[in-house]
């Protein structure tokens, strides 16, 4: 088919050669596809998006994007690395590791000046991001002396700058107030695009709205389950076993109860 | 054990204040004189000034170019004495080791001026003696200034990308700006590693336990640096980089940036003028 952007089959990938992190995942995205990941920490989440972002390869099986299979050797041609890199981009879990310029301004305008898009587009993008942001009072200042929400931000503003046709989040909304959480979703899920979204999250509220596919990851780092977020909001089993349900306690006068959070009630 | 907990609060106290004097964009932020102009000319200007001071044989001249300092101080909105105390803390360590003996018979020989009677030794002071000391005093005293006036009217980077423009190689400067960076990163993260056993346990208990804290301290430090760097050019590559930093060149000189530059040239001139031909 055309449309499919990644491809991956039967991956498997450890850290140092001994710490696995993905064990035989398989996973296919369309172009378009909104897609969620969940699953408890340390479950190879992080791991997956930077496959998919072409930044580690598989120790086994195979990852193969817009046609091509990604492995070191194709990313030394200058070509294809330049228009993966525009096509693709990936918001890291850690803003701290994605800024590393001296200003704020420059960090956002870092990867646009490197694939050398079009200096006015650039400009007329870093606007309406700065204002969407609302990140104006940032921008002379250096990155690392921001708070962790600021950085987080940053962070974003400086992956949508370059427009890339697959957007990879790794918890986009951790850290954020909820109104800032509202206006990067807004942001992210603007109807009018195109866009292919693979986010990764803990925050079972914005499932829903930023996916049209929900992945879980399990314990033994591999795919326990997919579907529609609806499903598999509801499958509270499922939820339980992966460390996703929220228990909340209360307290009635003298005794003490605790009850699941689900989250799909919200929206009844 | 009052003791220990001295030495150390006093270590982090230390860092933590080099941390915000060192760091501190304050003074570069406003807008005054010398933080509106170009970078780049400013960089050559004050260069320029510094090679005048040190050519210069003439003590009026010398006066003449600290009086300038402190003229740019006031008109770059620093405060005096904050500008005189970030100055002259540097003239100790200078003139102790230089300016001192060269004021005495011994070094300078010449006429005799005074003379110290010093754990049995005869020292005279001299006249020429005082005068290489004056002169070397005001000699130092206006370059710290010029320098200090550097680097606090202008934001560590915008110092590093004018470095560029100059040739200066690529590698040295970016080594350069990653080496701030990652000097506050660690600063930070002994601060807050500080807080966060101090936390946890109150206070170090013993010496022995204080330096094994320590040691797992800088081990942790140099993982995390490894582990942060690799990440680092991960998300580097992720945007597209593939060895060669580009960035905007936002630098423009206007026609204030000139005649500053013009000003300097001339004072070079006149130093190198008095000192070559009048003499
Ligand atoms: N740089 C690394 N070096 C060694 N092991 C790592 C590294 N990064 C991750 N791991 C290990 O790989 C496994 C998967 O990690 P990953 O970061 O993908 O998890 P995650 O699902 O993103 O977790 P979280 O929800 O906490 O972000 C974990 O067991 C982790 O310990
Ligand atoms: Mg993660």
């Amino acid at each position: 088919m055309a449309d499919v952007l990644f491809k991956l089959k039967n991956v498997h990938f450890s850290y140092l050669g001994r710490i696995p992190a993905l064990c035989g995942v398989d996973l296919t995205v369309a172009k378009g596809s909104r897609i969620a990941v969940i699953g408890a920490n340390g479950s190879g989440k992080s791991t997956l998006l930077q496959m998919l972002d072409g930044l580690i390869f598989p120790d086994q099986g195979t990852i193969r994007a817009f046609g091509t299979e990604l492995k070191e050797s194709v990313f030394c041609d200058e070509d294809f690395s330049a228009n993966f890199r525009k096509r693709v981009g990936l918001v890291f879990q850690n803003p701290d590791v994605q800024l590393f310029c001296p200003t704020v301004k420059e960090d956002i305008l870092f990867g646009p000046l490197q694939l050398e898009l079009e200096r006015k587009k650039i400009e007329e993008r870093f606007a309406y991001l700065v204002e969407a942001l609302s990140i104006q009072g940032l921008l002379e200042r250096p990155p690392h002396q921001l708070s962790i929400g600021e950085k987080r931000k940053v962070a974003i503003a400086s992956v949508l700058i370059m427009d890339p046709e697959v957007l990879i989040l790794d918890e986009p909304t951790a850290g954020l107030d909820p109104l800032t959480t509202r206006h990067i979703i807004d942001l992210l899920c603007d109807p009018s695009s195109e866009k292919t979204l693979i986010t990764s999250t803990h925050d079972l509220h914005i499932v829903e709205e930023i996916s049209d596919v929900v992945y879980v990851f399990g314990q033994d780092k591999r795919i326990v389950a997919s579907g529609e977020p609806e499903k598999i909001l509801k499958d509270e089993d499922l939820l339980r076993q992966n460390n996703l349900v929220h228990i909340h306690r209360h307290r009635h006068e003298d005794k003490t109860h605790a009850h699941p959070h689900l989250h799909i009630e919200h929206h009844g | 054990m009052k003791r220990n907990n001295f030495i150390e609060r006093s270590l982090v106290g230390t860092l933590v204040f080099l941390k915000e004097s060192v760091f501190s964009d304050d003074y570069a932020a406003r807008r005054a004189f010398l933080q509106g102009l170009d970078p780049r000319c400013k960089l050559a200007a004050i260069l320029m000034l510094l090679l005048a001071v040190m050519f210069s044989r003439n003590i009026y001249f010398l006066a003449g170019m600290y009086a300038l300092c402190l003229l740019l101080a006031v008109s770059s909105s620093i405060r005096l004495g904050f500008f005189l105390k970030r100055t002259w803390v540097f003239i100790p360590l200078f003139s102790l080791f230089i300016a001192v003996p060269a004021i005495f018979e011994v070094f300078t020989p010449g006429q005799a001026v005074a003379r110290l009677q010093l754990f049995g030794l005869s020292l005279t002071i001299t006249r020429q003696g005082l005068a290489s000391a004056g002169f070397f005093f005001i000699r130092v005293l206006t370059s710290v200034s010029l320098c200090v006036l550097l680097v606090l009217t202008t934001r560590h980077y915008a110092l590093l990308k004018a470095l560029r423009f100059f040739k200066i190689p690529q590698v040295f400067v970016m080594t350069a700006g990653m080496c701030y960076r990652y000097i506050y990163l660690f600063i930070e993260i002994i601060e807050n590693t500080y807080l966060a056993i101090k936390s946890r346990v109150g206070t170090v208990p013993s010496t022995k336990k204080g330096q094994m804290v320590v040691a797992w301290n800088i081990g942790g430090l140099w993982q995390r640096s490894y582990t942060l760097h690799n990440q680092v050019y991960s998300a580097m590559v992720s945007r597209g980089y593939t060895g060669e930093p580009r960035d905007m060149n936002e630098f423009s000189a206007a026609g204030i940036d000139f005649l500053w530059l013009g000003t300097a040239f001339l004072i070079l001139g006149l130093s190198l003028w008095q000192t070559y031909y009048l003499n």
